[in-house]
């Protein structure tokens, strides 16, 4: 049993490196999606101490409502730039109709009122869209869909097109959010509400239009969460799950830290993919991804309560 | 719009029918599911059964001249739903149609008590099969075991299974763990090592370890329990990770148009195992869409009644049809009770001839029940994706019934334990 433990998934990473690698690699693309559903949850965390429920949803919502403009006949990237359209007006509507009357109340009530917006957002999806499976536009998008098979050490790695193409997109996505919250205004106004609320307030940072844009830039990232888990097995209210898999990343790594959000995503997709090859399938009989990354994250909190990269809070008794 | 309006149609009618039923007419509720994770593949299935009963009614006024009243009670898939589903519907109810393995379990023993039969076509608790121990429980026409059965004789027909790896690829749910105890048996009688790999409902859409596993594994078959968007990532990580396709087959649930649709050309060779057939040009389908889509009362649209779901959905309701039809031939009344039509269930008998008749040759194997068969074992056809379709590669296959009887003795046995005191049927010979 220690063997098998502590020897054998050692000496099978040795014995067959180009299928370590392909696992590596499978991780970096889960870990990079997972970052990215967790960043919009941070996101909206930071500017308003809100854990938005409905992040899940909005990516299914920005999703069908790509694939559904793209079914009336206009092309794909003028169907982006109009999701986007739909993407700002929710962000508006959900911050004049749902936010702005409850701001002050007890921030279980904000929860509350997001879970409200998650079944908003089902219902009226399902009448606008019905809930068939869509495929999603990727060849219209210009995604290249195809594979490269590479031989490292006469084994076999393949790497599809477009999981290298949703690695860019979503680094350079995380790399201009970093650059817009550090060198731009309205980022540090952002990360000034984060940081002190009152504070921020009482120099006049407009809590509307930061919550809008959070609200927005969350949508944003939903849509190309959206199209690149779309892309892989097709767009319906399934994919609404898949924002689950971020609340360990959030547990791991802080609510409030981007970095953290970054980290915490791809150390658990890169462990859990690790985990369930080289330990779980063969102890366990698979499916550890189920709870690998809560088991991860509890022993995190365990030494670090405010996770990997949380800030520590201090008060004065 | 368009789907809105579908929408609107469909709250209107079950507000109609919901009304109705309490007045008159046949109330058989449908626990259906056209939203959440599960929706894609319900949906089809939900319109092919709502369309043929709507058909029904235009066309002959029911059945015995007695209005059959459709209510769907919307279950998402929930299991804990589903039961408040059956609750609510249970009063006036002379069927229950749980759809989900999971539901179906858990009203088991509630039917027992509340003597409404259970009619779940192609699902449910394999040994249901038998109708001793399973009195008020239908799994039409073919359940679970018999479709592992004739998925590992199309397999024995490719080749002998002694040595063979098989991986078997299942949704991590009561639904998709339904096989394994046939297919664990069988194991040791054929000699094949079975590889189980669990999905989690969280990982449906990125089965990228499973795939690996299977990479890693080189299994010589994948045999499929997927549901839901589990099918489409199974088998698009198929295509990624270069899987034959033809070394893939699925269970009747895995063989839904739309999700091959994903792959298009890429799935060419995928199989499915059905027990149902979409016949386009059979005179049942006309009459649906003289009666139903003509007259702007369905749900559904021209690509989805072209596909296996629907017809499946179809003859679901053929088959609740007939046995309320059977039962009222029976007791001489138009508006039969739970009870009789448990007597009109356990007394089909589909024949060539009568799917004649009734317009819906192919598309569903003759088959006949009796007080110990609640199964019928109508067997099935092996379909294959020609990359636009689905389209018969076999001739009819026949599960091998006689294997598996004594196990499924055994588990109604344990489950009638299990759940004691648990009424058995002893007027039936067993």
């Amino acid at each position: 049993m220690l063997k098998d433990i502590f020897v054998t998934p050692f000496a099978d990473m040795v014995a067959a490196p180009d299928f370590l690698l392909q696992v590596l690699w499978e991780g970096l693309v889960s870990g990079i999606l997972y970052a990215l559903i967790a960043l919009g949850f941070v996101l909206i965390f930071r500017s308003s101490r809100i854990f938005n429920f409905a992040q899940g949803i909005m990516v299914v919502f920005a999703a069908l409502t790509l694939v559904g403009l793209h079914s009336f006949g206009i092309p794909a990237w003028i169907a982006v730039v109009l999701t986007l359209g739909v993407m700002y007006v929710l962000a508006m509507s959900i911050e004049r109709v749902v936010l702005r009357p409850l701001v002050g109340q007890p921030d279980i009530i904000l929860f509350m009122a997001t879970i409200g917006i998650t079944l908003f957002l089902i219902g009226g999806g399902e009448i606008i869209f019905g809930g068939e499976n869509k495929v999603m536009i990727t060849e219209e998008l210009g995604i290249p869909t195809g594979d490269s098979v590479l031989e490292p050490w006469g084994g076999l790695l393949i790497l599809q097109h477009l999981d290298i193409t949703v690695v860019v997109v979503a680094a350079a996505l995380v790399a201009v959010l970093l650059a817009f919250l550090n060198y731009t205004q309205m980022g540090r106004a952002i990360r000034a509400l984060g940081d002190d609320h009152q504070a921020a307030l009482s120099v006049g940072i407009s809590l509307q239009t930061v919550w809008v844009l959070v609200w927005f830039i969350a949508g944003i990232i939903a849509l190309v969460t959206g199209i690149a888990w779309g892309a892989r097995a097709g767009v319906s209210f399934a994919l609404e799950v898949i924002a689950y898999k971020a609340l360990p990343v959030l547990m791991l790594g802080g609510l409030e830290s981007i970095t953290g959000a970054i980290i915490g995503g791809l150390m658990i997709g890169l462990l859990e993919k690790l985990f369930e090859i080289y330990w779980g399938q063969p102890l366990m009989g698979g499916n550890t991804e189920t709870w690998f990354a809560f088991v991860l994250a509890l022993i995190v909190l365990l030494f670090r309560p405010q996770g990997l990269f949380g800030e520590k809070i201090i008060e004065r008794v | 719009m368009k789907n809105f309006a579908k929408l609107a149609a469909a709250a209107a009618v079950a507000s109609i029918t919901a009304g109705a039923a309490l007045a008159e007419g046949l109330y058989t509720p449908n626990l259906a599911y056209r939203t959440g994770p599960f929706a894609a593949t319900g949906i089809p299935l939900m319109n092919g059964q709502k369309d043929y009963i709507e058909m029904l009614n235009a066309r002959d006024g029911g059945v015995g001249g007695v209005k059959i009243e459709f209510e769907e009670c919307e279950t998402g898939y929930s299991t804990q739903k589903g039961v408040e589903c059956y609750e609510k519907t249970k009063g006036e109810a002379i069927v229950t149609q749980p759809w989900s393995t999971g539901i179906t379990l858990q009203v088991l023993p509630k039917t027992n008590v509340d003597m409404i039969p259970i009619l779940a076509p192609g699902y449910g608790f394999s040994p249901m099969m038998d109708g001793k121990t399973f009195q008020w429980a239908f799994n039409v026409p073919s359940g679970y075991w018999d479709g592992a059965s004739m998925i590992l004789q199309y397999l024995q027909g490719q080749g002998d299974l002694k040595g063979k790896k098989i991986a078997f690829l299942h949704l991590d749910h009561p639904y998709g763990k339904e096989p394994l105890p046939l297919l664990e048996a069988n194991a040791d009688t054929m000699g094949y090592e079975l590889l189980p790999i669990p999905v989690g409902l969280k990982e449906m859409q990125n089965q990228s370890a499973q795939w690996l596993q299977i990479r890693r594994a080189r299994p010589d078959y994948v045999v499929m329990w997927g549901w839901g968007a589990m099918n489409a990532g199974a088998i698009t990580e198929a295509v990624k990770t270069k899987y034959p396709m033809e070394n893939m087959i699925g269970v009747w649930w895995s063989g839904h148009d739309a999700d091959l649709r994903l792959v298009g050309d890429k799935g060419k060779g995928y199989k499915s195992i059905s027990w149902s057939f979409p016949e386009l040009e059979s005179q049942a389908m006309a009459d649906i869409k003289k009666h139903v889509v003509d007259t702007g009362k369905t749900l559904s649209n021209e690509e989805e009644m072209q596909g296996v779901f629907y017809g499946r959905g179809v003859v679901m309701s053929m088959i609740l049809a007939e046995g309320i039809k059977v039962a009222q031939e029976k007791y001489g009344v138009g508006e039969i009770n739970a009870e009789q039509l448990r007597w009109g269930l356990e007394n089909l008998n589909i024949t060539e001839e009568r799917l004649a008749e009734l317009g819906m040759s192919g598309m569903v194997a003759p088959f006949s029940t009796s007080c110990s068969n609640h199964t019928g074992h109508s067997g099935g056809w092996m379909l294959e994706w020609d990359g636009t379709k689905f389209v018969k590669v076999s001739d009819h296959l026949s599960p091998d019934t006689s294997g598996y009887a004594d196990l499924a003795a055994t588990k109604a046995a344990e489950y009638a334990e299990a759940n004691a005191p648990w009424p058995v049927n002893d007027s039936c010979g067993g």
